[in-house]
């Protein structure tokens, strides 16, 4: 480094356009721009609280009519305030057979999206081979493709194969759509993992298989459970490739949802959509509120 | 250790030099670990789709039976009779997704800077909707929307509907059953998947490089200009793509929040697949739609490209 | 430009970050605020900078009233502690970054004579992740030095770079700054690298200013426990004074020296007064046209208890004080040499109980009654080969490199400001 040539002079005067500094503006003109300069610094504030309404006015509207009396076959202009919908959420014929359904086809695409997700994540994150960039493009193009093009395709195919609409055709289809996000989830999980803690149980006198059960699998556990809560919830959620794969008995509760859409929707529906959207935050800030119990119990602990 | 002592057996020797077998075993797992789940996409996903590309060149009926003919009408006669079905989808889709970058950014802003210890909540708030199943949330709109309900009041008191409903975006006296009830849904169902992506980007962002800029003279608005956004266009290309390619392919809300002369091709493709029963049609749409798509998104990545990415 | 804080205090919540304060740093000069993490230091400098609002008092620059200013209307730059490089802008546009915000003209010159001063010419169109660390840090530097600001704020700016680059950037920063004339306000945790660079130095310890002058000033004539101990290393004995008319404490020797009685040392030690309580900051310090007298510190609305001279000027009053001095300046001499030690030093009966070899120097711990852990530093001229662990020796060293600190003042003890073991 050299100062041999260039030098600014200490006396140099200020460059044009330089901020001379100013005093502060005198009290009184600050008196009526004040709330415009808080809206200003709040602008930002203002808006994301309007974005989370609208994003929530729905649920607010939703939780509302579930104690809706509706004067016709359809629940969207109020009535009369009733807790029917409520005390007898089943009273609507096939309502909780959907529900059922769509919570059995859930719970077994999670189960086997996540394993096997898992297991193809473990591949990719931590092997090299052959392949391997035309496999990330197979597990990257489900997430990128609209799903009537996905519904259709995998309809036409069973269409053709004379496998009978049902039960198994949905939860082949959704096991699909789930692979690519879990896959995703877990990869990232395992790709931020310090490799060294593995090379640690090594050195430790674990073996390969001590290790991934004691030391991989653990930590990989937080990628493992978002990707199988992502796969449940849009499993559960799923319905246009459902319309395709479906057949006339497996009604799905979106399929329910949409069927009642069209001849009238009742309450019971909405309480259940409440139900769940109470229960689901429920346990979201049950489990905030023991973690941070957890750490500042760690932090306390960590202090005394 | 003295040379009276017998080597120590191979097994505690360090690590051994592995078998052979045991190399081609290694070289094989990643394969292993990825059948079950290769097999699964490739049949399940990748199949469907080269099968479907030969559906849309098949001639026949339901009766008869489809067979390749090399029928390349489909695609013609789809753009003939659907291509304002086409244009409307892109159009919609388009507009929601800028619609959700302007409304998500500065939620997504406001959550990774401004949101100090509520952030885990507010999180919370943007994901929480998820968990009520979307057609009864879009369902909800209906009622929002609803003729005479409060903001169909307030937008005719305010004179908006005179001017929307003379662009034909809406009715003069109603918001259902029009465009901006249509776009409203799509936005409103696809904005966490621009939110999510548009907030891990900026939560990323070092802050000290909002104070290095202010320090050199940039105002806030420069600030923001400058090295916020630029810094957080990897989430808006994210979270563009997310919001923009299922919104281009969706039809529940143009089936449960427009009319018939809001159709998306979705609905065209629905109803030719499931009450029509013409595969071979609804296979060439589907496949035009992805086409398209794949063209809109790759011009828009190189327009993106040239903006200096991170 | 002279900058002026007056009274400026910080606080987050129900914790002060800095308790209300007065410093003035005259043009042109080199200043360091030195502490440990947490002291305030950053703080401060970030009030300078206008990105942390003063929770009371003033900041002037020369006659201007800035405290109210928001950092990119003050003609203030910073070098930010990990830089905070722009990721997504090249190492020339970088540096523009200030320029083009403020419009000026001939941009593409300014920016290439200041790649030519930091000699990152060739690497103008890099993105900063493709650069190494010192040359990170030369990209921050220019960024900031190309605005010719009044004041440069730089926050531990070598703190990121190894021990070599380190020192080699120290000297590199002292002539920029000479050369370019422009007040440096240099925050850092390293003793070393405040004294190599600053001209002032302003100690900062729990939110306060312990004391402030010349690098020299402060080692050799350290005010509290804390800056004897931050400041290099300083063997500190507890003492009563007895006064010069004593029995014990007899002024035969004339020198006015206070005589202090530490418990185990055979004859009580002498501590000078010092030459005009505390002036001793003239002659020396005035490098770069800087002295401690310029330089005024002290704690707003304390109502004048400054630190200056307390500590000498209450022992004479007869309360308890600590003595230090250095490890360099002690001499030792075996026991059955102790005739050697020169008439009127100060001197302590010990046992080596430990001695290292560092190359360039050597070290001691003697054990002696006064004190357990005497610690003292030889040059490694000719080593004494008696000097060896378990021998008996005699510490000794001049009365005039002795000093006194008050032993109650802020609640500090003689560990303060030792490195945590």
């Amino acid at each position: 480094m050299s100062l041999a040539a260039h030098t600014p002079a200490p006396t140099a005067p200020a460059p044009p356009g330089g901020a001379p500094p100013a005093p502060r503006p005198p009290a009184g003109t600050a008196a009526w721009t004040a709330p415009l300069r808080w809206l200003r610094r709040h602008a930002v504030v203002l808006a994301g609280c309007a974005a989370l309404g609208y994003l929530l006015l729905p649920n607010a509207v939703v939780l509302l009519f579930s104690f809706n009396k509706p004067a016709g076959r359809f629940n969207y202009a109020w009535h009369a305030f009733s807790t029917d919908a409520w005390t007898d959420p089943c009273g609507v014929a096939g309502l909780c057979g959907s529900l059922g359904l769509s919570l059995r086809i859930a719970l077994l695409a999670t189960l086997l999206a996540t394993a096997f997700g898992t297991l193809a994540a473990f591949a990719l994150a931590r092997y090299r081979f052959r392949g391997k960039s035309t496999t990330n493009a197979l597990i990257f193009l489900p997430m990128a493709m609209p799903e009537v093009v996905m519904g259709a395709s995998l309809g036409t195919l069973f269409l053709n194969t004379r496998i009978g609409f049902g039960f198994v055709t949905i939860l082949i289809a959704h096991v699909m759509f789930c692979l690519s996000f879990v896959v995703v989830a877990v990869k990232a999980r395992i790709m931020s993992m310090d490799p060294r803690l593995e090379e640690a149980a090594r050195d430790l006198y674990a073996g390969p298989v001590q290790t991934f059960w004691r030391v991989t699998l653990p930590l990989a556990a937080p990628g493992i459970a978002a990707g199988a809560m992502l796969s449940f919830a849009l499993s559960f959620d799923d319905f246009i490739i459902t319309q395709f794969n479906a057949g006339p008995s497996t009604v799905t509760f979106p399929m329910f949802v949409w069927g009642a859409a069209q001849r009238g929707v009742p309450v019971q529906v909405n309480v259940v959509g409440s139900a769940m959207f109470v229960l689901a935050v429920a346990v979201v800030l049950a489990g905030r509120l023991a973690a941070s119990r957890r750490r500042t119990q760690e932090r306390k602990a960590a202090a005394g | 250790m003295t040379a009276v002592v017998p080597a120590a057996p191979p097994a505690a020797a360090g690590p051994e030099p592995d078998p052979p077998s045991a190399r081609r075993t290694r070289r094989l797992t990643p394969y292993w670990l990825l059948l079950p789940a290769g097999l699964w996409l490739a049949v399940f996903f990748a199949a469907p789709l080269v099968y479907q590309a030969s559906t849309s060149v098949q001639s026949g009926s339901l009766e008869e039976g489809f067979r390749v003919t090399w029928e390349f009408s489909h695609y013609t006669d789809a753009l003939a009779a659907y291509g304002p079905h086409f244009l409307r989808s892109f159009a919609y889709a388009a507009i929601a997704t800028a619609l959700c970058l302007l409304i998500g950014y500065p939620l997504a802003y406001m959550t990774a800077f401004r949101a100090g210890r509520w952030r885990n909540l507010v999180l919370v708030a943007v994901i929480a909707p998820f968990f009520t199943s979307f057609l009864i949330r879009t369902l909800a709109w209906k009622t929002i929307l609803s003729d005479g309900g409060p903001v169909v009041g307030a937008l005719d008191a305010l004179h908006v509907l005179d001017v929307t409903g003379a662009l034909g975006l809406t009715g003069d006296t109603r918001l259902l059953a029009t465009p901006l009830a249509v776009v409203c849904g799509l936005t409103y169902n696809f904005l966490p998947f621009m939110i999510l992506p548009l907030y891990s980007s900026l939560e990323r962002i070092d802050p000290t490089l909002h104070e290095a800029a202010r320090d050199l003279y940039a105002t806030p608005a420069a600030t923001f200009r400058k090295v916020t956004f630029p810094l957080s266009l990897p989430g808006v290309v994210a979270g563009t793509l997310l919001t923009f390619i299922p919104a281009s392919g969706d039809y529940i809300n143009a089936q449960l929040l427009g009319s018939p002369a809001e159709q998306m091709i979705g609905n065209a493709i629905q109803k030719q697949f499931l009450n029509v029963l013409d595969y071979p049609a609804a296979a060439a749409m589907s496949f035009l739609l992805m086409a398209l798509i794949l063209i809109v998104v790759s011009v828009y990545l190189r327009k993106a490209g040239t903006e200096e990415l991170v | 430009m002279t900058i002026l804080l007056s009274g400026v205090s910080k606080t987050f919540g129900d914790f002060t970050a800095v308790h209300p304060l007065d410093l003035s740093v005259p043009e042109g000069s080199f200043f360091a605020l030195l502490g440990a993490s947490g002291c305030g230091k950053t703080t401060t400098l970030r009030m300078l900078a206008g990105l942390e609002e003063p929770s009371s008092g003033r900041v002037l620059l020369g006659d201007d009233d800035i405290t109210g200013l928001p950092p990119h209307r003050r003609p203030v730059n910073t070098v930010f502690q990990n830089y905070a490089l722009f990721p997504h802008l090249d190492v020339a546009e970088n540096i523009a970054f200030g320029l083009r915000r403020r419009r000026t003209g001939r941009i593409r010159a300014q920016v290439d004579e200041m790649l030519d001063l930091v000699q990152l010419g060739a690497l103008a169109h890099r993105k900063p992740r493709q650069l190494s660390g010192g040359q990170q840090q030369r990209v921050a530097l220019a960024r900031a030095l190309v605005n010719r600001p009044r004041v440069l704020l730089l926050d531990e700016p070598l703190g990121a770079l190894d021990l070599k680059l380190r020192r080699r950037m120290q000297l590199e920063l002292k002539r920029i700054q000479t050369e370019v004339g422009i007040t440096f306000v240099h925050v850092t945790h390293d003793q070393e690298e405040a004294m190599t660079m600053a001209d002032t130095v302003a100690v900062m310890n729990e939110g306060r200013v312990e004391q402030l002058g010349a690098p020299w000033e402060l080692y050799e004539h350290p005010r509290t426990p804390f800056v004897a101990n931050f400041l290099g290393t300083s063997n500190l004995l507890r003492g009563e004074p007895v006064g010069p008319g004593g029995e014990e404490g007899d002024d035969s020797a004339g020198d006015g020296a206070l005589r202090v009685r530490v418990a185990g040392a055979p004859a009580p030690l002498r501590l000078p007064r010092p030459p005009a309580a505390a002036g001793t900051a003239a002659d020396g310090a005035g490098t770069g046209g800087t002295s401690a007298e310029e330089t005024a510190v002290g704690e707003a609305g304390t109502g004048g208890t400054s630190a200056e001279g307390t500590a000498v000027g209450e022992a004479a009053t007869g309360g308890p004080l600590l003595l230090g001095v250095r490890p360099e300046k002690i001499a030792l001499a075996p026991a059955d040499a102790a005739h050697t030690v020169p008439e009127g030093h100060n001197a302590l009966p010990g046992r080596i109980t430990d001695a290292g070899y560092l190359g360039v120097s050597l070290t001691y711990i003697v054990e002696t009654d006064a004190c357990r852990e005497l610690t003292v530093y030889a040059q490694n001229v000719e080593r004494d080969t008696r000097l060896t662990p378990g021998t008996r020796v005699v510490a000794h060293w001049s009365p005039a490199h002795t000093f006194g600190l008050d032993a109650q003042g802020h609640g500090q003890d003689a560990t303060a400001g030792r490195e945590a073991p």
